[in-house]
């Protein structure tokens, strides 16, 4: 769902903090037809340039409060994303991107589901990595963006 | 009494995920230009801030209805077992998000509230005490591919498993607690046969070999749900279609069979109608079908046993539609207003 529409196409832009770059950030929204408790939230899929950027070096910035890391989110059981917003991805990356084109593949990893399965235990052990569609909701391709980075 | 039309504003995500239209849009849609006035939601798309929303929304939501004088007939709730991440929510628990759901539907004026298909029976019944106390229903939805009659699930594996005594364990519960406070909400997708065209197409463009899919189409009926992803595997060893996409472009016979709805008739609470693409039928202008699902025959059968209950629409089809640019969007207004002509008609309105 949503495919074309999950990253804001002008949104794209480094991430200063304390005075240096400290990599680049993009505007999302959920990937399906309701809002999620943000505990299910279980971070993305990201590929920049070819280079892949695991969960451990993404944070998720949504309700007006500061970047979280994925493992502060997981505790966030009562907070909700609701469906209407849109939140910022964190990618840390020295020195953030070029000016120019960037191509971003994407897969958004939400733990939400309609009931009981058999993999539930294995997830609260294992939660799954995102890009393997594993709790990938409605859109279970990777989507490509081709994005201009903005000043 | 007769059937009566209602809309699900699932059916307007797409308007709302890019703010062309809010909730109070859809409702004076609905008010003024399909002329009916029963209102479904989606708890956690509709309510801002669920489960918290503010006195203010559930003012505004009634208020809003009362002006158009709409009914709140179904608010679809959910159950997501991972919330608190550090355990798989108990039973118990999901008891307690369901009565927190039910007194959210109260104060929102619903009359019911749908339940997935895989919500545990015993979940229902901790929560039932609460329906009965604030006077809302507890429909549990019958979704494709599980089938009414617990003898005819056709397909061996579904994405959730699927327990097949579904209906038969809403019926004994409510025979046995003597509670007309729990029934069913069939989903009129457990009546389509075949993809939809939009499905298909996408598919297609996210197949490695789009002639994949046509394999799959015209063999369907030749193989099982099993042996048709080994032949597809020989075949075409590089296909790239997951075994989601695999199962949809499979179908070719209902999840149920369109008579079976007749016995359950005295237990709907309402009923989700389901529909991917509405086009006009060939020789018939202004008229409308969506040729993936069987409407006419389970319309039949509901009117002529007395179902005088909503229909609500629920438009699914504009998710297959979403992975090109802005100019390929469907109208998703014009496809429900176009589902409520053949609802009309079919309905004999």
């Amino acid at each position: 769902m949503f495919d074309s529409f999950l990253i804001r196409k002008d949104s794209l832009q480094n991430v200063v903090e304390d005075g240096k770059v400290t990599g680049f950030k993009f505007a999302v929204r959920i990937a399906d037809y309701r809002g999620c408790f943000l505990s299910l939230h279980n971070g993305y899929y990201i590929r920049c340039d070819g280079v892949e950027y695991p969960r451990e070096l993404q944070r998720f910035e949504v309700n007006g409060k500061k970047p979280r890391t994925f493992e502060e989110i997981k505790k966030c059981v009562w907070e909700h994303w609701n469906y209407d917003d849109e939140a910022y991805v964190y990618v840390t990356k020295e020195g953030g991107l070029e000016p120019g084109m960037h191509t971003i593949e994407i897969q958004q990893s939400v733990l939400s589901q309609y009931g009981y399965g058999p993999w539930d235990e294995e997830w609260v052990k294992n939660p799954p990595v995102p890009g393997t569609g594993a709790g990938a909701g409605k859109t279970h391709v990777i989507c490509k963006f081709e994005l201009e980075l903005q000043e | 009494m007769a059937i009566k039309r209602g809309v699900s504003l699932y059916s307007y995500q797409q308007a709302q995920f890019f703010k062309k239209m809010n909730w109070k849009d859809m409702i004076r849609e609905v008010h003024d230009n399909l002329g009916t006035d029963g209102i479904e939601i989606i708890d956690e798309s509709t309510i801002r801030d669920y489960p918290f929303p503010s006195e203010q929304f559930i003012y505004d939501w009634n208020n809003e209805m009362a002006r158009y004088n709409m009914k709140a007939v179904t608010m679809d709730v959910y159950l997501d077992v991972h919330q608190f991440r550090d355990h798989v929510m108990t039973h118990r628990e999901a008891a307690e998000r369901l009565k927190n759901d039910i007194k959210l539907a109260a104060r929102l004026g619903f009359e019911n509230v749908r339940c997935l298909c895989a919500v545990p029976i015993d979940v229902i019944e901790m929560a039932l005490p609460t329906a009965e106390k604030y006077n809302v229903r507890i429909g549990k939805e019958i979704h494709a591919p599980f089938p009414i009659k617990s003898n005819k699930l056709r397909v061996k594996r579904g994405m959730m498993p699927i327990n097949p005594r579904m209906v038969d364990e809403i019926i004994n519960l409510r025979a046995r607690t003597g509670s007309t406070h729990v029934g069913l909400v069939p989903d009129m997708g457990i009546f389509q046969h075949s993809p939809s065209r939009v499905a298909i197409e996408y598919t297609k463009r996210h197949a490695n070999k789009p002639e994949a899919v046509d394999f799959i189409r015209e063999n369907c009926r030749n193989y099982d749900d099993e042996e048709i992803v080994k032949v597809l595997n020989e075949k075409y060893p590089d296909h790239g279609l997951t075994r989601m996409d695999i199962s949809r472009m499979y179908l070719h016979e209902p999840a149920a069979d369109p008579e079976d709805i007749i016995d359950i008739i005295p237990y709907i609470v309402s009923i989700h109608g389901k529909f991917y693409d509405m086009t006009e039928i060939p020789g018939k202008p202004g008229q409308y079908e969506d040729k993936s699902i069987d409407y006419e025959t389970p319309l039949k059968y509901l009117k002529e046993y007395g179902y005088n209950g909503y229909i609500n629409s629920e438009f699914e089809g504009q998710r297959d539609q979403q992975d090109r640019g802005i100019e390929n969007l469907v109208d998703e207004v014009e496809q429900v207003r176009r589902h409520h002509e053949m609802l009309k008609r079919l309905i004999g309105e």
